[in-house]
């Protein structure tokens, strides 16, 4: 909005004025209105319908939800949702860090590890997920236990002990995501004044001091924003859980998203698969409320 | 300042409808043609290009013969992509899908009632066929177009090298998958061959369609139907306690390669082995047939009837059926259609492979061929007799993807943990079954 454009312009130009931005505005305006927010709207309507398409939607208030929220896979799959989402998000950021501290600089080489790093990010999901299968696999050929096997550890069942599965797919998660968030780190890190770390150097600082003191608080805005960003992608995390292991074995790895996917397109739910996304909705949003108070309040102090 | 805005908003209104103006205009027109020409039919199928090469073929055939004009549109997303066409009660004409749908498509009202009477040729559909296609209101709502039944691949230079025949029991599976398993079939000094292909994971429902087999060899049924159009879930029976008890404790939880690894998170696609070399036995439909004549090659394996359990030797038999769409309008072209679909002409032209391409029809459902001629290789006689003389399907009538996910997730949960109550894991889905039946109203 620019309302305190010079209200003094003849009121002509001004109608042109006011008219520009929203033209310019309308495509994407447009686009999100049409592929976003009405199928959202949709979907937080048909939550509370049975949803018949050709029959006709019935009316059933909030049963969807009863049902959702009752439902002792969809309480399961909270638990896996969380350590799943906390794990991977804390993991992708500690590790993100390292190599954002890792690779900063200005040197060719850098640029090319850098690129070289950045490529889980950047792939689609379905390829590192078949690529992790092949890693994974549960013999002696497979790249992960050949190895445990040169230091003479026996083969581990990655993906098929139900009490390894769950930790199996974060790994898979911090290793597509750290180097997302290492960006984000590299551009804050490169803000940070070198002189600060001059400083500290003159005052004889140890490493860990260093980063306690110059380093973290500097780049404070940019972990927030992978904060935020982690904590949303951690609660609706599908695409790892789907192509690693579908939920399986024997639901050890279920998450909300995956058990409203099976509910909506296997069950042919779709009332009960959008009432868990809706209430996945509310959940997100009001963690990213508190996430973005938190944020602000550290800002204002 | 209250009036400036209104106008700002005003002209974003006429932007944006504007811009919605032109992109509607730029949306329609797709399937303009298709629902206003009575002589014109939409058909869809759920293929990927390979499968709608051979459809074309059908349907080319088809307009020569009537004239009547088809639009056919290979949907690989079927089930989403008719959900928003039954939003806009649009449906498309004629439909060829899965067996296993009839009854879900019924529930919501989808599919229009056949008469078997009304179609010409019907009558050269098997009653067995026939009885698949029947719903809940004892209506017919499909009509059978390709069977197929599973069979067992196996490696046969492998049992050669072993000196070991093709099992024909349980037991004789069994001791053949461990011979496989630790006696090196392939001869590269190394343990990593197996025995077993099995698709065991839950994810869209794997375990129940892989498992079925299993169960009725072992005289179990995941419900029973009371013969007055309602069901009870019979898994905790003793057949289905002793036959998941048996297949927990020799295939996964027993000795070491009697399945491949991995089989408990494994999908049709991801379970390769047998294609890979590494697997000796597969029990599986004969779609793979061309595939595995490439690898592991035709020379390397045979097509032989599933070994027998306790209870005979039953497999699954699923297949496609033609479905039409309700109050289209155009039921004489679309009876044409299916009436030459399952002709002699139509289901021959459907079960040949030209430039390569894979076949529609695998077993005809007309009485009058014979798929080891058809297709000049007698394995497929292997496939026909199994379907005719030892098969089962899943009963069709209900919504059956609730309760084929319900018990692909108990069966993966009780092969994942070899410690667990086989009896009261199966008691519990059971109970499970029971509400999904309960939901649809068929309860006994």
């Amino acid at each position: 909005m620019t309302a305190t454009a010079p209200a003094l312009t003849a009121r002509r130009a001004f109608r042109k004025k006011a008219v520009v931005p929203w033209l310019f505005l309308a495509p994407g305006l447009l686009l999100a209105l049409v592929f976003k927010f009405w199928p959202m709207a949709k979907g937080i309507w048909l939550s509370f319908f049975d949803v018949r398409p050709f029959l006709g939607d019935r009316w059933i208030g909030l049963d969807n939800y009863t049902r959702v929220l009752t439902d002792h896979r969809f309480q399961e799959a909270i638990g896996h949702t969380l350590v799943l989402g906390i794990g991977q998000s804390v993991g992708a950021i500690v590790v993100g860090f390292a190599l954002a501290l890792l690779l900063e600089g200005q040197a060719r080489s850098l640029k090319i590890l850098r690129t070289a790093v950045f490529l889980p990010a950047v792939t689609a999901t379905a390829v590192v997920g078949e690529l992790w299968r092949l890693m994974y696999y549960p013999t002696s050929d497979g790249l992960i236990n050949s190895g445990l096997h040169f230091f003479g550890l026996g083969t581990v069942q990655f993906l098929d002990n139900p009490n390894i599965a769950l930790y199996s797919t974060m790994a898979m998660g911090i290793w597509i995501w750290a180097p997302y968030n290492m960006v984000i780190f590299l551009a804050g890190l490169a803000g940070v004044d070198r002189s600060l770390y001059e400083a500290a150097a003159m005052d004889g600082v140890s490493l860990g001091q260093r980063l306690r003191y110059v380093t973290l608080p500097a780049i404070r805005p940019a972990l927030m924003i992978v904060l935020t960003l982690a904590t949303i992608r951690g609660l609706r995390v599908f695409t790892e859980v789907y192509v690693l292991t579908g939920g399986g074995p024997a639901g050890s790895t279920e998450v909300w998203m995956t058990r409203a996917y099976t509910l909506g397109f296997t069950r042919n739910d779709i009332g009960g698969a959008s009432a868990a996304s809706v209430v996945l909705l509310c959940v997100t949003l009001l963690l990213t409320v508190v996430v973005n108070h938190l944020r602000t309040r550290g800002e204002a102090r | 300042m209250g009036d400036r805005r209104r106008r700002r908003r005003l002209a974003a209104t006429a932007a944006a409808a504007g811009l919605m103006f032109g992109a509607a205009a730029c949306g329609s027109g797709s399937d303009a043609a298709g629902s206003s020409d009575p002589n014109t039919l939409e058909v869809w199928t759920r293929s990927n290009p390979d499968d709608a090469a051979t459809y074309d073929r059908v349907f080319a055939a088809f307009t020569k013969k009537t004239g009547i004009r088809i639009d056919y549109q290979p949907v690989i997303t079927f089930d989403q992509q008719l959900q928003s066409r039954a939003s806009t009660k649009d449906l498309p004409d004629v439909m060829i899908n899965d067996t296993a749908l009839m009854g879900s498509y019924q529930s919501q009202g989808l599919l229009k009632p056949i008469d078997p009477h009304s179609l010409a040729g019907g009558d050269q559909i098997t009653a067995k066929s026939w009885s698949s296609t029947v719903g809940v209101d004892g209506k017919h709502y499909g009509i059978p177009y390709s069977r197929q039944a599973q069979t067992l691949m196996i490696r046969k230079d492998w049992l050669k090298k072993l000196g070991l025949k093709a099992p024909t029991t349980w037991q004789e599976m069994l001791s053949v998958a461990k011979a496989f398993a630790t006696e090196d079939p392939d001869g590269d000094g190394k343990a990593d061959t197996y025995g077993i292909v099995a698709p065991a994971s839950a994810q869209n429902g794997y375990a129940a369609m892989w498992g079925s087999s299993f169960l009725w060899q072992g005289g179990a049924q995941i419900i029973k139907p009371d013969g007055k159009g309602k069901y009870s879930p019979a898994m905790d029976s003793a057949a289905a306690v002793n036959t998941v008890t048996w297949m927990k404790d020799n295939l996964f939880c027993g000795a070491k390669g009697i399945v491949q690894p991995g089989a408990i998170t494994a999908v049709t696609g991801t379970a390769t082995n047998f294609q890979d070399g590494n697997a000796g036995m597969y029990l599986t439909g004969p779609y793979n047939i061309t595939t595995y004549d490439t690898t592991p090659g035709r020379k390397t394996y045979e097509v032989v009837p599933a070994p027998a359990g306790p209870a005979g030797g039953d497999v699954l038999a699923d297949g496609e059926n033609v479905y039409l769409g309700a109050r289209t309008g155009k039921d004489r072209q679309e009876l044409a259609l299916a009436a030459f679909l399952v002709s002699p002409e139509g289901q021959r032209i459907a079960m040949t492979s030209v430039d390569g391409h894979q076949p529609v029809v695998r077993i005809p459902v007309n009485s009058t061929l014979d798929a080891a001629e058809v297709r000049h290789d007698p394995r497929w006689s292997v496939v026909q007799k199994a379907y005719e003389t030892a098969s089962e399907q899943f009963p069709n009538a209900p919504d059956f993807a609730p309760i084929k996910q319900d018990t692909a997730d108990a069966l993966n949960s009780i092969f994942t943990y070899c410690g667990g109550d086989v009896r009261s894991q199966l008691k519990e889905l059971n109970d499970t079954l029971a509400g999904d039946l309960k939901d649809q109203d068929l309860l006994k």
